[in-house]
């Protein structure tokens, strides 16, 4: 075993592997494209990407642990409506106050969501295929129908998409798109460097040993879907943010999408192996594509076609190259202590009484 | 060391590590726990024997946190404690380590060890980990790369990192809850070196096995349960294995008897230079009608993966197999059965059985087809009927063949297995394990059967790591090595020594030549 | 052992809660209880009955199959669109179900003899059928369908029951049969309950799995086409998010998501109380939105009823002793 096959594992390389593929999608839209390589290019897909990002981190703690979150869609939707009329009727409120607002509720359905699958022991499909019908239901019929529209909020909120935070050269970073990066960076380092975040991944990879060792199951799986729910509120806010005009509708569907991303950026539906980077890097390649395919020319009909091909394909090339990769660096065992061996079964054999 | 009552006495010169003081424990009907005292010391290993249900894995849940005890008092160090949890039990010095080790296999090897550390702080010092992890492992003497995830380790290099778990806590009670049932002979003395210099270290130790040659090798104090009960604890030098047998069961069983052998007369398979790539490679030998070859050799040495090829589960991809003189090809179960071969697999609960299925649904999965009424619907009464008679024959003790197979012991899951295979009628059947992690009583049943499949005519191949098993059952004695056949030996050649000898990788040849005909 | 006693606890539940619901609506509104509006009843969402029925197969054999919908879609708008290009109907109709089969048999290879997990799979498959369809249909919407096939949806064969309805109840009969009679139906409780074990018992589980995947997209693609044929036209979106309330149906069923659990009885049941709710509802008023809600609801009390129960049983028989 050499060096770098002890310091660089092929799960890491997952993610690499997932960096180039979205190089080479890049390069190949180049090629093809006019004028592909541009801010505006980089804007579109940063800001078609930071949304689905942030609720793909919070899906990816709940998929580590062995469960999923169907009902994030409906959440989005949730507080992205709710904030948005908060804001429309209070045009003044504190704009950090609208942000935690939104933070809350989501957590606040998050809860719902971890109480029961944790201490009710329902199945997690279960549970938020219903929540996401019932959240959704009750958004309905709160709202009446009605719509928030771009007109009744306030300058700070509609200008913010095109705020420019930090401008290099003629790239502008939008303010959406760094806070997606902020929250990846975060989780990424808690998930990896935080002796409580370790424990998404030992409950998703062994729950009956994790129950054994003593870990707090229930309170780690809770903890995951009430961080899941608050993700979910904050990229409701970014909804708002981005669009403007929500209608009750908003975000519906959001869950396949994010799920997808998951998916393809190498988190294990099974729980136990992933990463945060990961996910991010499969709503990059799944938005890459999404805002370049029909710039080639193609019918924008034909986008899902290829981007269900595209998940299959990242999903199928995992799995293989990943079985291949493992294959290639062996198992963990050097080389089982067989030193001795002679000696031991010389000096020590069952006495036979 | 003296008896029973003498140890009691000695107690008061040294305080026990541990006091279990009139435990009882009730589960619904059944008295798990019935007024159990014990008393364990720094620097002892102290073996639990019992029939499975006897009680003793209610004591370790009971010590370890998972159960509370309905009345009695547990002592730590002349304190009563009350355990609620497995972090309390942990947290009082207390591990254990189970027959299955509980890994996590997407967690590297450094975090399995450290995983239950809740004094490491909030953030991980990957590094530091490492270092940590590697130098216990090389205290262990045992080499393993502790960055990589523990996902593929062989049930060895598990053990040895459970044990690393539980050295890094400080453990000052380690409970061994039959850590060797999965293990080769070699494997065993790797781990009692393990557990010897634990015990040089102060550590009290609770083993459970059920391999009586291991208790009487490594125990120091012998405690036997039957019923919920404590029946006897004696020191190891005034017990006997006879002896510990008749208190499990309540009378003589014999386990070493030798089969009664028959003469070597019709070919059924033969084998030769069998191998699949990278796995196991030139195995060659011949089974005759009513004969049982054993397959020895340590964990990994690939005899298992030739029970699969034989079965078409992993097929070969070289060498050749004759089937009553016709060479065959298997590449599927469905082969393997086609040609009256069957597999019972070492591993029940997820290889062998349906566990939520019942009984007679499990007996009947394999020819499914023949239950079948002419319009393709499966006819149940018939089924039943032969679980029914399996049932009868077999001693499968369960009120009602509708049973589901979960809810049975581990000796009624394994006649069930059996059923399911005899079922098929085969010519040939290939025992993996056919007795891990079942009771004395069945055992000795479970071995009277293979006998007497023996002399119906049936070629039987048993897999086994129990030595004593192989020994007591075959005709002949084939040893693996590292995926090659190292030797075959007669059953006059076959003892202890030879069979280890070989399996360690010296030619048996070289020792024999003087003794052996 | 009687047929009322071999009803387990679940299928009593649903049958408790189905009379209840049945008897409220009946006081409700004495319209509920007329033939005509039995009928409507079931003719309003025929086409995911029918679907759950092989749906639950999937589900018990252990795997999930999100891609129904999309399906559904892709059938509906092959047939639509092999219709507007001239092709007869009767063969646009047998196109449409041999493009389900094609993507059954798409999704059975990558599950069954790859390997991948059927959530990834599936997940795929709803994007990517739907993109299919899409493409075939842009952004149109077809209809004018010779007369016979709108009746085929719209009008009533036999007594007050149209095709859809006849086809649902030979197939509940039909897979009821499979299910709980056949070989394969045993063999599906065995894949989903342990699939490994299923392996070294000679099973040929990818047999069995392609078996179901097929099976679940050839009758989503018939349920596409009766769809069809109800509404009378066809777009690219029809049958959109289909697959929830499916799946909802399934497991408010008593099938276990995991695999192995579960009856045809119980998924029958909890499709007539899913449809006598929402109806009921509706004659009281109530919107499609809140009836959503109380079916959400009434999926996760399903479970969590029985295990907060049996928690507070072991509870007390603590206690006892």
């Amino acid at each position: 075993m050499t060096w770098l096959q002890r310091r660089v594992r092929p799960e890491q390389i997952r993610e690499l592997s997932l960096l180039v593929l979205i190089a080479i999608a890049i390069a190949f839209f180049g090629s093809f494209i006019d004028g592909y390589y541009s801010f505006r290019t980089f804007n579109r897909i940063a800001s078609s990407v930071a949304i689905i990002t942030v609720v793909a981190v919070g899906q990816t703690l709940v998929v580590l642990t062995r469960n999923i979150d169907l009902s994030v869609g409906s959440i989005v939707g949730f507080t992205a409506y709710f904030v948005g009329t908060l804001i429309a009727n209070d045009n003044g409120i504190n704009p950090l106050l609208a942000v935690a607002i939104a933070i809350a509720m989501g957590a606040g359905l998050g809860v719902v969501n971890g109480v029961i699958v944790a201490w009710g022991r329902v199945p997690a499909v279960v549970v938020t295929l219903g929540t996401l019908a019932i959240y959704r239901g009750v958004l309905v019929d709160l709202s009446g129908a009605k719509t928030v529209t771009t007109d009744s909020l306030p300058d700070w909120l509609t200008g913010l998409p095109l705020v420019n935070v930090a401008p290099i050269g003629n790239l502008d970073i939008r303010p959406l798109f760094v806070l997606a990066v902020v929250i990846v960076v975060i989780f990424q380092f808690a998930t990896t460097y935080l002796s409580f975040a370790r424990r998404f991944y030992a409950i998703g990879s062994n729950p009956e040993a994790a129950q054994l060792v003593g870990l707090p199951m229930r309170g780690v799986v809770f903890l995951a879907f009430v961080i899941c729910g608050a993700l979910a509120g904050l990229a409701g806010f970014m909804f708002l943010v981005r669009f403007g005009n929500i209608t009750v509708e908003a975000g519906r569907g959001l869950e396949l999408s994010v799920v997808a991303a998951v998916v393809v950026g190498g988190v294990n539906i099974f729980g136990g192996s992933g990463t945060v980077a990961g996910a991010m890097f499969g709503a990059v390649l799944i938005g890459t594509l999404e805002q370049s395919l029909f710039r080639l020319g193609i019918s924008e009909f034909w986008l899902d076609a290829v981007l269900g091909l595209l998940i299959l394909l990242a999903v199928a090339s995992d799995a293989v190259i990943l079985q291949r990769l493992r294959a290639l660096w062996g198992g963990a065992e050097l080389k089982l202590v067989a030193k001795e061996a002679d000696s031991v079964s010389g000096e020590r054999r069952a006495p036979r009484p | 060391m003296t008896g029973a009552e003498d140890s009691a006495d000695g107690a008061t010169a040294v305080a026990p590590v541990l006091e279990i003081r009139r435990v009882a424990k009730r589960f619904d009907a059944t008295q798990a726990l019935d007024d159990v005292s014990l008393s364990l010391h720094a620097g002892e290993i102290h073996a639990l024997l019992g029939e499975n249900g006897a009680g003793k894995s209610t004591l370790i849940k009971i010590i370890t946190g998972v159960h509370q005890p309905d009345r009695g008092q547990i002592m730590l160090a002349a304190r009563s404690v009350t355990i609620r949890s497995a972090a309390d039990a942990q947290r009082l010095g207390i591990a254990a380590i189970y027959q299955e080790p509980l890994l996590f296999p997407d967690l590297n090897v450094a975090e399995n060890i450290f995983i239950s550390h809740q004094d490491r702080g909030a953030v991980v010092s990957w590094a530091q980990m490492f270092h940590e992890a590697e130098s216990i492992l090389a205290e262990l003497g045992v080499a393993l790369d502790v960055r990589s995830p523990a996902r593929g380790l062989t049930l060895a290099a598990q053990q040895s990192v459970e044990i690393a778990k539980a050295i890094s806590l400080n453990v000052r009670i380690l409970i061994m809850d039959e850590p060797t049932a999965s293990l080769s002979a070699h494997e065993v003395q790797e781990l009692f070196k393990l557990v010897r210099d634990l015990k040089r270290q102060g550590v009290a130790i609770l083993f459970v096995s059920h391999r009586m040659e291991e208790v009487f090798e490594i125990a120091d104090k012998v405690t036997v349960f039957r019923d919920g009960r404590l029946i006897s604890t004696r020191a190891r030098l005034e017990a006997t294995p006879q002896g510990a047998i008749a208190d499990m069961v309540g009378r003589e069983i014999d386990l070493t008897k030798t089969r009664a052998t028959a003469a070597r007369t019709d070919l059924v398979l033969s084998v030769s230079a069998l191998g699949r790539q990278g796995v196991f490679e030139g195995v060659t030998f011949d089974l005759h009608r009513g004969e049982v070859l054993g397959f020895a050799g340590l964990i990994g040495a690939g005899r298992t993966d030739v029970g699969l090829a034989l079965f078409g589960i992993e097929p070969a991809t070289s060498g050749t197999i004759l089937l009553n003189d016709k060479p065959v090809a298997i590449r599927s179960p469905r082969d393997g059965m086609k040609l009256g071969i069957a597999y019972v697999s070492e591993d029940r609960r997820q290889l062998g059985l349906v566990l939520p299925m019942s009984i007679f649904a499990n007996v009947t999965l394999p020819v499914l087809r023949r239950y079948l009424n002419r319009f393709g619907l499966v006819r149940t009464s018939l089924e039943r009927g032969t679980a029914d008679a399996f049932r009868a024959r077999l001693a499968i003790r369960a009120p009602s063949v509708d049973l589901e197979v979960a809810k049975l012991s581990g000796g009624n899951q394994q006649k069930v297995m059996l059923s399911k295979w005899l079922n098929t009628d085969p010519s040939i059947l290939i025992l993996d394990e056919p007795t891990r992690g079942v009771d004395v009583g069945s055992k000795a049943e479970v071995h009277a059967i293979i006998a007497q499949l023996a002399t119906e005519g049936i070629g039987i191949i048993v897999i086994s790591s129990d030595l004593p098993e192989v020994l007591a059952l075959s005709d002949r004695v084939l040893v693996m090595r590292e995926g090659r056949q190292m030797a075959i030996l007669d059953r006059a050649e076959a003892n202890q020594e030879t069979v280890m000898t070989a399996a360690m990788g010296q030619r048996p040849a070289n020792s024999l030549d003087g003794s052996a005909p | 052992m009687s047929a009322l006693e071999r009803l387990k606890g679940w299928e009593a539940m649903m049958l408790a809660l189905l009379c209840a619901i049945v008897a409220l609506n009946g006081v409700w509104s004495p319209y509920f209880l007329s033939v005509g509006n039995f009928v409507n009843l079931f003719q309003l969402s025929i086409e995911k009955s029918i679907v759950a029925l092989t749906m639950a197969l999937v589900i018990i054999g252990g795997e999930i199959d999100l891609s129904v919908a999309s399906v559904m879609g892709l059938a509906a708008c092959v047939m639509a669109w092999t219709f507007h290009e001239g092709a007869p109907m009767p063969l646009a109709v047998l196109l449409a179900l041999a493009a389900g089969a094609l993507a059954g048999l798409n999704n059975a290879f990558w599950i069954a003899k790859v390997g991948l997990p059927s959530l990834a799979v599936t997940l795929a498959g709803l994007i990517g059928y739907r993109g299919v369809a899409r493409i075939l249909l842009e952004d149109r919407a077809i209809g004018g369908f010779p007369d016979w096939f709108n009746t085929l949806g719209q009008q009533a064969l036999i007594g007050p029951l149209t095709a859809a309805i006849l086809i649902f109840f030979l197939l509940f009969v039909f897979f009821a049969i499979v299910l709980h009679g056949s070989a394969f139906g045993r063999l599906v409780y065995v894949v989903g309950s342990n699939v490994q074990a299923a392996r070294y018992s000679g099973v040929r589980v990818g047999l069995v799995k392609s078996a179901l995947f097929v099976g679940s997209a050839f009758v989503a693609a018939l349920a596409g086409i009766l769809y069809a044929a109800r509404l009378g036209s066809v777009r690219g979106d029809m049958a959109e998010g289909f697959e929830l309330d499916v799946i909802t149906a399934v497991l408010l069923g008593g099938v276990s998501i995991f695999g192995g659990k579960g009856n045809l009885v119980g998924v029958g049941l909890s499709l007539l109380v899913i449809l006598n709710l929402r109806n009921g509802m509706g004659l009281a008023n109530i919107t499609g939105n809140t009836q959503n809600d109380v079916i959400g609801g009434l999926l996760i009390l399903s479970v969590l009823i029985p295990n907060m129960w049996q928690d507070l049983h072991n509870k007390w028989k603590g206690r006892e002793t």
